[in-house]
């Protein structure tokens, strides 16, 4: 073997750091109707549902108040729980891609987290949006409860923050989970279970051996919806760091 | 003078107790064609998924470019490698490969992409779930030829394909590259094919390298030698022997090194037939069952 010295690599850099991380975001984007068009068929099939329950309620002579107990359905989070395994999807096959095509894991880490955000932020609006029309027309002129429902209805902003954050949440678990079983297989994902139980469990049981439920309860009291939804915040970005050092060693399959 | 673009000394790649690369040693030198050979699981596919940063070693030295490739972009946007069994988005149709494509190889050439397409007859709004084996495969060639990388791998990309379009590739690949010289490295186990196409073999067997030559070295250096068995074996005593058949009285022999004009004559005073060995032929006997251990080791010390 000739023992000729490597070739340094020339640095001819015309993409910036911008660039290629944007292009993860496009890829995700290429097939758009994944991420921006198959939630809103959803969220305006669970629509169409509402009003049609709300119509057969009010046919049969229900009084508003009888509507009112649409407030406890979970309509308004239905696409919530698509975008998860949209999530999950994104891990397994588009990391894939992405490596065959020359892409830092890190790159791809925050082009998708970077995806999550606007899709989050987009969805966030949206549903933010329409709870004020829904108000505004008082339930699509019948009454119907669906966006103004849960505990949705306070404020804009408030509507905004909390469903960003519980997409955010759900998107990153999601694909921290993939990622866990693209490293580590099943062993990982068994792993990951039972430590999450156990965890859970021990979480519970020291809760009760110490009586320490009403201070608990009291402590949510305290910091309100929005303090609740700032802790969801909160973990989404620890299951994001969390997905990061995962994702470093991730080997496609 | 050529550069060395892939410096790998020592790499190893176990899953469990399965060794899928063990301890390989090699070096790609800049814009040359490399033939990676070998059986189905010989490790082929690991050592490109090595190379290309996508699996992380468990023990040796890599550098390509001169540089650890995993999580290095300035390394892995000159590597172009579409696995045999590369996995595609949901609902990825080949127009969203070609689509991304210039994204990430800054050298990509739409014009000879859109070629190829028509060349291969590509159904390029199917669903990529929905081609076929060969429609796969040319889809891996496509972007192969066309993102320009300094260092392209072909995984199998025969696999599937029809004659017509093995044709096209290889003419492709010629033409392309007498404008465009890169390292490029192809897989497969269909030899013969490809066998004048390459210019450097490194053939694998169960994840360690047999052979690393020049292919014109390879090609002139083996020969079957057939007549009488006393004869043969007497011709053949002092050589090294890679393979062996006989049928009665006589045997036929594949011996390694060239043979000079001495040799011929005195094989020809012995009634011996010579008959050169096909690239195909000497692989099939260096990888077959039939090969005794100590030449593979002589070989791969060579």
């Amino acid at each position: 073997m000739t023992a000729v010295a490597a070739a340094p690599i020339a640095r001819t850099e015309a993409r910036s750091r911008v660039d290629e991380i944007w292009r993860i975001v496009r890829l995700h984007a290429i097939n758009p109707s994944i991420f921006f068009g198959v939630p809103w068929l959803i969220l305006g099939g669970a629509w169409a549902v509402s009003m049609v329950i709300a119509v057969i309620v009010g046919s049969a002579n229900a009084s508003p108040e009888d509507l009112e107990g649409m407030r406890y359905s979970w309509a308004v989070l239905s696409p919530q729980w698509y975008l998860v395994v949209v999530g999950v999807q994104a891990i397994g096959l588009t990391f894939s891609f992405a490596l065959g095509f020359g892409a830092t894991r890190r790159d791809f880490w925050l082009g998708t987290s970077l995806m999550f955000v606007l899709v989050s932020v987009e969805m966030a609006a949206a549903i933010a949006t329409l709870v004020q029309v829904e108000i505004a027309t008082n339930g699509w002129g019948i009454g119907v409860h669906m966006f103004d429902a849960l505990w949705y209805g306070q404020n804009w902003l408030v509507d905004f923050y909390t469903t960003f954050a519980l997409q955010l949440l759900v998107l990153f678990i999601g694909a921290s989970i993939t990622t866990v079983y693209m490293r580590w297989r099943m062993p990982g994902m068994m792993i990951l279970l039972f430590g999450g139980i156990v965890l859970v469990l021990a979480a519970v049981a020291a809760l009760t051996f110490t009586q320490s439920w009403p201070a608990v309860f009291d402590w949510f009291a305290a910091i309100g919806l929005v303090g609740v939804f700032t802790v969801l915040l909160v973990k989404a970005f620890v299951w994001a760091v969390a997905w990061y050092f995962v994702i470093r060693r991730a080997t496609p399959r | 003078m050529t550069r060395t673009v892939v410096r790998g000394s020592g790499l190893t790649k176990r899953y469990g107790s399965f060794t899928a690369v063990d301890a390989v040693d090699l070096t790609l030198q800049e814009n040359r064609i490399y033939g990676l050979l070998g059986r189905n699981g010989a490790g082929k596919t690991t050592i490109m998924q090595l190379l290309t940063g996508q699996l992380f070693p468990n023990a040796g030295e890599l550098e390509v470019f001169g540089r650890e490739p995993a999580e290095h972009a300035d390394v892995l946007r000159r590597i172009c490698f579409i696995g045999e069994a590369q996995r595609y988005p949901e609902n990825f149709t080949p127009t969203h490969v070609f689509k991304a494509a210039p994204w990430f190889f800054e050298h990509w050439d739409a014009g000879l992409a859109e070629r190829l397409v028509a060349d291969f007859r590509l159904p390029v709004k199917r669903r990529i779930k929905k081609l076929s084996r060969g429609q796969l495969s040319a889809v891996g060639v496509i972007v192969g030829l066309a993102s320009r990388a300094p260092i392209t791998f072909f995984d199998e990309p025969y696999l599937g394909l029809d004659a017509v379009a093995r044709h096209i590739f290889y003419d492709r690949l010629l033409e392309d590259y007498a404008e465009h010289p890169r390292t490029v490295v192809l897989s497969t186990h269909l030899i013969d094919e490809i066998a004048n196409l390459l210019e450097h073999i490194i053939l694998i067997d169960q994840g360690r390298i047999l052979l690393d030559r020049d292919a014109d070295e390879v090609r002139g250096s083996a020969t079957t030698v057939a007549g009488a068995r006393a004869a043969v074996e007497s011709f053949v005593a002092d050589r090294p022997v890679i393979g062996r058949e006989g049928l009665g009285g006589l045997a036929s022999v594949t011996i390694d090194g060239r043979l000079g004009r001495a040799d011929r004559i005195r094989a020809a005073e012995l009634g011996l037939e010579l008959a050169p060995v096909s690239l195909q032929q000497l692989i099939v006997h260096m990888t077959g069952t039939e090969l005794d251990a100590d030449t593979t080791e002589e070989e791969a010390a060579a």
